[in-house]
């Protein structure tokens, strides 16, 4: 058609030249290249209005000009032969989408070097995870002080279970000194000293942004000199500084059992974990019992026969794949404000996307059975629940117990996510600990969450591979 | 017992698979249909228990029409006729006592057949089944495991299963060395013989059809070219159906491709 046009008028060139120059796209429409017509006027339009948006380069415009002048230059010569390859458009265009998707993404790579300092204080606790420690007994004692003093303070001293405390005075105020002493602790074992406030508000007492740590001699006595700290400020109290109000000095001493144990964060993450893996599988069985009818619902070859059968497969089909397009984190935040935190809702979300998920995997599995068996159990006068029985299901078992494992794997990744938006497991845990900085805690997430991920994975991989 | 008339097979790409087929089919016989691949067997053996859907025509099975028939007639009539395949189409994954059963769906309910509960008395006819083909010891094996001579005879017990009056057979002896091929259309023609089982059997291979059919069908590009006993096949009939290039070939020894 093109050449007919050439052939019959030669001052096209000339004129498609023209036109490209005028419109982009217009030469070409003129020799009859409708496709390639549009694509130019499109290209140039697209990516001129998103220079205009995004790029804060004017240097952009570059692109829309490269293609309208290859427009032109394509409109001039390809009446005569063959279409000009696409190339230098293409790498135009590429290149805008590169150049402003990184201006977009807000690429910095200085950041990356200038706050690594950042990365280590993380890294470094997370190297030490808070899983297990050694097994220690506790004991502790206090005396309490008063801030500020009254006419009448308490004596300064206090003994308890054979512990004793004194202090050299009974009241103070903040930043002043005090000198305490302490006797019949464990001898050895390393004390921390803390202070609490009225209301059991505890902190640790710092020296030198330090945390103070005692350790009583041979004994059992030790003496150290505090200072009072500023309670008070800060939580709202502000007014009654003035007010005498007691408070604590207190003694927290460890002393190693031997052996290990979790510590306090680590039992948290097992919880977390076992929450995490049972409320995975409890989804997966669940949806598994809604997906499998529905995969057979949703497979052309067993429902083509009939025009209400059709019907049904598009009906399913599509809300399938609908609700296989929603993110369970986003199905968690619903199912979170209908029944509320926790894993129940997490599961449910996990629970219906897997429905979808493994439904469309299930059809793909059946509509790839072979055909003959199926034939053969027609021909016997079985009626469509019977061939399914004995002519689909028989083909299709392995392959749906290798997708549902292969979904409880991924259900177990997905609901450690969910935690984040409060449905349940270790990443309710892992959530709070990111924000309250307790990165020795992640760091015990993480390996927890690694361990279980790579079990899994090894174990469902081997299963899958032992059943097809 | 089986009457076609006038039927057409067209399907949705537009290939007329048969095109105006009639002839009947009496009690007893054993019918051979030969022809080119692509000729058309297939889909006629198909359309007599409508795994393919008839165009138009006609296909009584003792004054019924099949055609247009509901489903649950349709199911009447499918198991009073067996069907064997070339490739013999067992549930490979299933026990071969499962498959054996499986011939028997259409008589039992839904009630047996699904939860796969299935009583004494059927599982001594499957047994019965597949002592008459020799496989005694093999009812608990995996029918993937069973060689291709093996797993015919499965496909034989199934359809023995439905206590046929007819057996539609589709090419079964293709994809078998001929010592296989031969002792399983012996079968076939002992269950015509003792049980009057009408057999209608697919072949490529001519000596097989004089050595076991008693009426030959051919079809060439979907119409019947032939209908009449074997050895009224001659050179130039043979040249006919199979084409002028098939002539260096012995008229005994087709060996037409099989797909
Ligand atoms: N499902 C189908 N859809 C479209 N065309 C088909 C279909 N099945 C068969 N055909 C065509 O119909 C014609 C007859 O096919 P058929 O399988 O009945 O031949 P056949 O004699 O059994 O051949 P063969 O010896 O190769 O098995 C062929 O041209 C084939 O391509
Ligand atoms: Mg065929």
């Amino acid at each position: 058609m093109t050449s007919d046009k050439a052939d019959s008028d030669p001052h096209s060139p000339v004129l498609a030249a023209v036109g490209s120059a005028l419109i982009p796209g217009l030469g070409q429409f003129f020799v009859g290249r409708w496709t390639r017509g549009w694509g130019i006027l499109v290209a140039v339009a697209a990516s001129a209005g998103l220079v205009s948006w995004y790029g804060e380069q004017p240097l952009w415009y570059v692109v829309p000009a490269i293609i309208w002048i290859w427009g032109v230059w394509d409109a001039s010569t390809e009446v005569d032969g063959a279409p000009r390859p696409l190339l230098i458009p293409v790498i135009a265009v590429l290149a805008m989408f590169y150049g402003i998707g990184w201006q977009v993404t807000k690429i910095e790579l200085s950041t990356l070097t200038k706050n690594i300092d950042r990365a280590s204080a993380i890294l470094g606790p997370m190297i030490r995870p808070d899983f297990v420690g050694p097994r220690q007994e506790f004991q502790q004692a206090f005396v309490t002080i008063e801030v500020p003093c009254s006419a009448n303070p308490p004596p300064g001293e206090r003994s308890d279970d054979g512990l004793s405390l004194v202090a050299s005075a009974g009241c103070g105020s903040a930043g002043d000194e005090l000198v305490v002493s302490g006797s019949s602790f464990w001898p050895g074992a390393s004390a921390e000293l803390w202070w609490e406030d009225t209301i059991g508000e505890r902190q640790h007492l710092l020296s030198g942004g330090r945390i103070v740590v005692v350790e009583p001699d041979a004994q059992g006595t030790f003496s150290s000199t505090i200072i009072i700290p500023q309670m008070r400020s800060g939580t709202g109290q502000e007014a009654n500084l003035d007010q005498p109000l007691p408070e604590r000095f207190l003694v927290i001493q460890a002393r190693p059992l031997g052996g290990w144990e979790f510590t306090e964060n680590g039992m948290r993450v097992l919880n977390g974990i076992f929450e995490t893996l049972s409320l995975a599988l409890v989804a997966t069985t669940l949806s598994l019992i809604a997906a499998i009818p529905l995969g057979f619902l949703a497979a052309r070859n067993l429902m083509d026969r009939t025009q209400g059968g059709m019907a049904i497969y598009f009906v399913v089909r599509t809300v399938l794949n609908f609700v296989r397009s929603i993110e369970p984190l986003i199905i968690a935040i619903v199912f979170v404000v209908v029944v509320g935190l926790g894993p129940f809702a997490g599961m449910l979300a996990i629970m219906v996307h897997s429905v979808a998920a493994l439904a469309k995997l299930y059809s793909e599995v059946v509509e790839s059975v072979e055909p003959g068996p199926i034939e053969a159990v027609q021909a016997t006068g079985a009626s469509w629940s019977e061939v399914v029985r004995y002519g689909v299901v028989p083909q299709v078992i392995p392959a749906f117990t290798a997708f549902t494992l292969y979904r409880w794997d991924i259900n177990v990744r997905s609901s450690i996510i969910i935690g984040f938006v409060g449905g349940g497991g270790i990443g309710v845990w892992l959530f709070q600990w990111i924000i309250l900085a307790d990165y020795r805690a992640v760091g015990a997430a993480f390996v927890a969450i690694a361990l279980v991920v790579i079990v899994l994975d090894h174990a469902s991989s081997r299963l899958r591979e032992r059943i097809i | 017992m089986l009457k076609v008339e006038h039927l057409t097979k067209v399907y949705p790409n537009g290939v007329v698979a048969l095109d105006d087929v009639s002839f009947t089919v009496s009690e007893k016989e054993f019918l051979a249909i030969i022809g080119l691949s692509g000729s058309g067997k297939s889909t006629l053996l198909r359309c007599i228990n409508r795994l393919v859907e008839p165009t138009s025509g006609k296909i009584e099975w003792y004054g019924k029409n099949i055609v247009g028939m509901n489903s649950g007639e349709l199911r009447k009539i499918r198991r009073q006729i067996g069907m064997i395949f070339q490739q013999f189409n067992l549930v490979k994954r299933a026990s071969v006592l499962t498959n054996v059963l499986s011939g028997r769906l259409g008589y039992v309910s839904p009630r047996i057949s699904l939860p796969g509960i299935w009583p004494k008395e059927e599982k001594e006819r499957a047994a019965r089944a597949l002592h008459r083909m020799g496989l005694d010891d093999k009812a608990k094996s995996r029918a993937d495991t069973l060689s291709g001579g093996q797993q015919q005879r499965v496909g034989i017990a199934r359809a023995l299963m439905q206590e046929p009056k007819l057996i539609l057979a589709d090419e079964p002896v293709a994809s078998l060395d001929p010592v296989l091929a031969h002792s399983i259309l012996r079968h076939l023609e002992e269950l015509n013989r003792d049980e009057g089982i009408t057999i209608m059997c697919s072949l490529h291979f001519l000596d097989l059809v004089h050595r076991y059919a008693n009426r030959v069908l051919a079809l060439k590009d979907g119409r019947i070219l032939f209908d009449g006993p074997p050895r009224d096949i001659d050179h130039a009939r043979f040249k006919e159906i199979y084409g002028e290039e098939a002539e260096d070939v012995r008229a005994t020894f087709v060996d037409a491709p099989s797909q």
